[in-house]
């Protein structure tokens, strides 16, 4: 690029991330808002605060736990939501803190640790919050040279090829030592052949890890207009590197992958730059008027898709994916009708404000990619909500029966109102096998742990995490998969609690 | 401190028509946290929205990279509203080379150290105004 483009290349600086009505910083005390109203409603400790910058602790353990199963949950969340007294006005917004639960020889130790972004270094060092989130801006907020800027690294995890990556949706993976947690700091993958540099191109929170052992994951890049995508091989080596223009950008937060292609839903939150905006959300416009693109690229020329259309839709997760030899994928997500739980109830959960959006319910999708046509059927009844779906990762990217996800059913929520219920489903029989946790627990991601030496999805446990608003503790909790109902087989009780976290992966050893 | 290769500003400017006086005024530039003396920093003093927007530059300098601090001068400019750009090119391929997304990888700078919020730095951001003699001290963004 020559000298006389830099204006040019200057103008594609921007930064994908992270709001709805934009609430204007320095608005009314939204710490003042939200201890108020965590004395009427205590479960919104679960949207608190960490009082510390690391935990550990070994866990009261109770139940039964395999020797078998030995190894390491990590999973990352929004941990920390106010910086020097500013109280983040997004639930996305908060600082991530990297778990690890380690288990073994029938003990499970926890430790948990903040990661030291380069955010989180410069307003340590400035003394007050500087920079701006998904809804709203601190006051005299810092101008930004890049997504990188905003990097919470709060999203999700991959362990790959022995290295430990904490994920945030738009910036780069940060690397995170597995022992002690400290962070070592972004990572880049090498150089694709053709020289382009992958620093600092963003790598969303969902890779999928292939059959072969091998990485995909994709990028949004708002301002260039670009969705990218990376194969990453089992040895950890960049292996190829792809662009897709899309216009109007929008906010993809997960994809599936298949035998022969990686398949996007884009729904029509469409990202409409604006100079003065001071979160990221409100710079995107949902238009329900307007379909869910359907991006489907083939894996082995990423410069070769083709779009399809759904109607209007919202979906943050999907569970798995599979291609036929006719070349029918099928694939499974936790779909809203709309963003309104990430415009609207993610803020609002922030002040003390617990008004719930529209939520997902379970669909099955059938893509023909020969015909070129697409539908979508509801895979539940209707009145159960979903999210948080897992799969067994033995059969990743490939033909699948069964499900993890947690749920709620509307006829019956809890008085906190969100998701209450862990699940195992069986996509082929129709059966359901699900546990409701008691009022006084908010279930996090739940997670599909093999039994090792067993046939795919014929053995395994669900393991995860819940929020024990009334006891202030968080509960590690162990199911036997084929038996959800009967309730958790194990537990582990630390005594401490920390708010929500996302999303995590379990790593044998 | 050197004074380099102002290139006909004042001829330029005039043919801009955009000042109302011809007073010499001075501006100089201190350009700051440049971490390789390998290739050349590039300034462009811009007089305007439209150069800011449109490209073309009332001044441009050219300097081997020293590391740490460079201060440039340039003299003999119309008193008026200007922006500053500035390009280190680190590897001397005459470029300003950008990762797969089309983001700068060598650094780079505006006056008055301005960074966009959500999109690139804008012309309100990154003016001033030359009367007398000003200086503009601005970091590289690395």
């Amino acid at each position: 690029m020559k000298r006389r483009e830099f204006s040019k290349l200057l103008a594609l600086l921007a930064c994908p991330w992270p709001a709805g009505a934009l609430a204007q910083a320095g608005d009314a005390d939204w710490s003042t808002q939200f201890a108020q109203a965590l004395e009427e409603f205590p479960w919104l400790a679960a949207w608190g605060n960490i009082d510390r910058d690391r935990y550990a602790s070994d866990a009261a353990v109770s139940g039964r736990w395999p020797e078998e199963l030995r190894g390491t949950l990590y999973r990352t969340g929004p941990a920390g939501h106010e910086v020097f007294g500013y109280r983040n006005h997004h639930w996305f917004d908060g600082d991530g803190m990297m778990h690890a639960y380690r288990i073994g020889g029938g003990g499970v130790r926890h430790e948990a640790r903040l990661v030291e972004t380069a955010k989180l270094k410069a307003e340590r060092a400035a003394g007050r919050a500087l920079y701006p989130g998904l809804a709203a801006a601190p006051p005299g907020a810092a101008g930004l040279t890049g997504p990188d800027d905003l990097n919470l690294a709060n999203t999700s995890v991959l362990h790959h090829h022995g290295r430990l990556l904490a994920l945030w949706e738009a910036g780069s993976p940060y690397e995170i030592d597995p022992d002690d947690l400290s962070t070592v700091g972004p990572y880049s993958f090498a150089e694709p052949g053709g020289g382009l540099s992958m620093r600092g191109v963003p790598f969303s929170a969902h890779p999928r890890v292939d059959a072969d052992g091998s990485v995909w994951n994709f990028g949004y890049a708002s301002a260039a207009g670009l969705l990218v995508f990376w194969h990453i091989g089992a040895d950890g080596s960049l292996r190829n590197a792809g662009r897709v223009a899309v216009d109007p950008m929008t906010m993809p937060h997960d994809f599936v992958v298949t035998e022969r292609h990686l398949v996007l839903l884009l729904p029509p939150f469409h990202y409409r730059p604006q100079a003065n905006a001071t979160g990221f959300l409100n710079m995107h416009q949902w238009r329900p008027e307007d379909p869910c693109r359907v991006l489907v690229v083939d894996k082995n020329d990423l410069s070769s898709h083709f779009f399809l259309e759904l109607p209007a839709q919202w979906v943050f997760h999907f569970g798995n994916a599979w291609e036929d030899s006719a070349g029918v994928i099928r694939f499974d997500a936790a779909r809203a009708p709309d963003p309104s739980i990430m415009t609207e109830t993610f803020t609002e959960i922030m002040r003390g404000n617990p008004d719930y959006g529209r939520a997902a319910r379970h669909h099955a999708y059938r893509l023909d990619t020969r015909a070129r046509t697409i539908s979508e059927e509801a895979m539940l009844e209707p009145e159960i909500f979903t999210e948080f779906p897992s799969i067994d990762p033995r059969v990743s990217c490939r033909q699948y029966r069964k499900l993890v996800f947690l749920s709620q059913n509307e006829s019956s929520p809890a008085e906190h109102g969100t998701l209450n219920e862990v699940n195992l489903f069986d996509i082929e029989s129709g059966r359901r096998d699900w546990f409701r946790y008691p009022d006084t627990q908010i279930p996090e991601e739940h997670l599909y742990v093999p039994r090792p030496g067993s046939e795919p999805e014929s053995e395994g446990w669900i393991l995860g995490s819940v929020f024990d608003w009334r006891q202030g503790k968080q509960v590690l909790n162990l199911f036997d998969a084929e038996r959800v109902a009967d309730g958790p087989v194990a537990a582990a009780e630390l005594p401490y609690a920390i708010p929500l976290g996302l999303h995590g992966k379990f790593v044998r050893g | 401190m050197k004074t380099n290769r102002l290139i006909s500003a004042c001829l330029l400017a005039a043919a801009l028509g955009i000042y109302t006086r011809a007073a010499a005024d001075t501006l100089t530039i201190v350009i700051e946290d440049i971490r390789d003396a390998s290739g050349a920093v590039q300034v462009q003093v811009l007089a305007g929205q439209a150069q800011f927007e449109g490209g073309g530059a009332v001044a441009q300098f050219l300097e081997q990279a020293v590391e740490g601090t460079l201060t440039i001068t340039a003299e003999d400019l119309p008193p008026g509203e200007y922006a500053i750009r500035i390009m280190h090119d680190v590897n001397g391929n005459d470029e300003l080379d950008a990762n797969f997304v089309g983001m700068p990888t060598e650094p780079y700078a505006f006056s008055n150290n301005a960074r966009g919020m959500f999109g690139p730095a804008t012309w309100e951001d990154a003016r001033f105004v030359l009367e007398g003699e000003v200086t503009q001290v601005i970091s590289l963004v690395h």
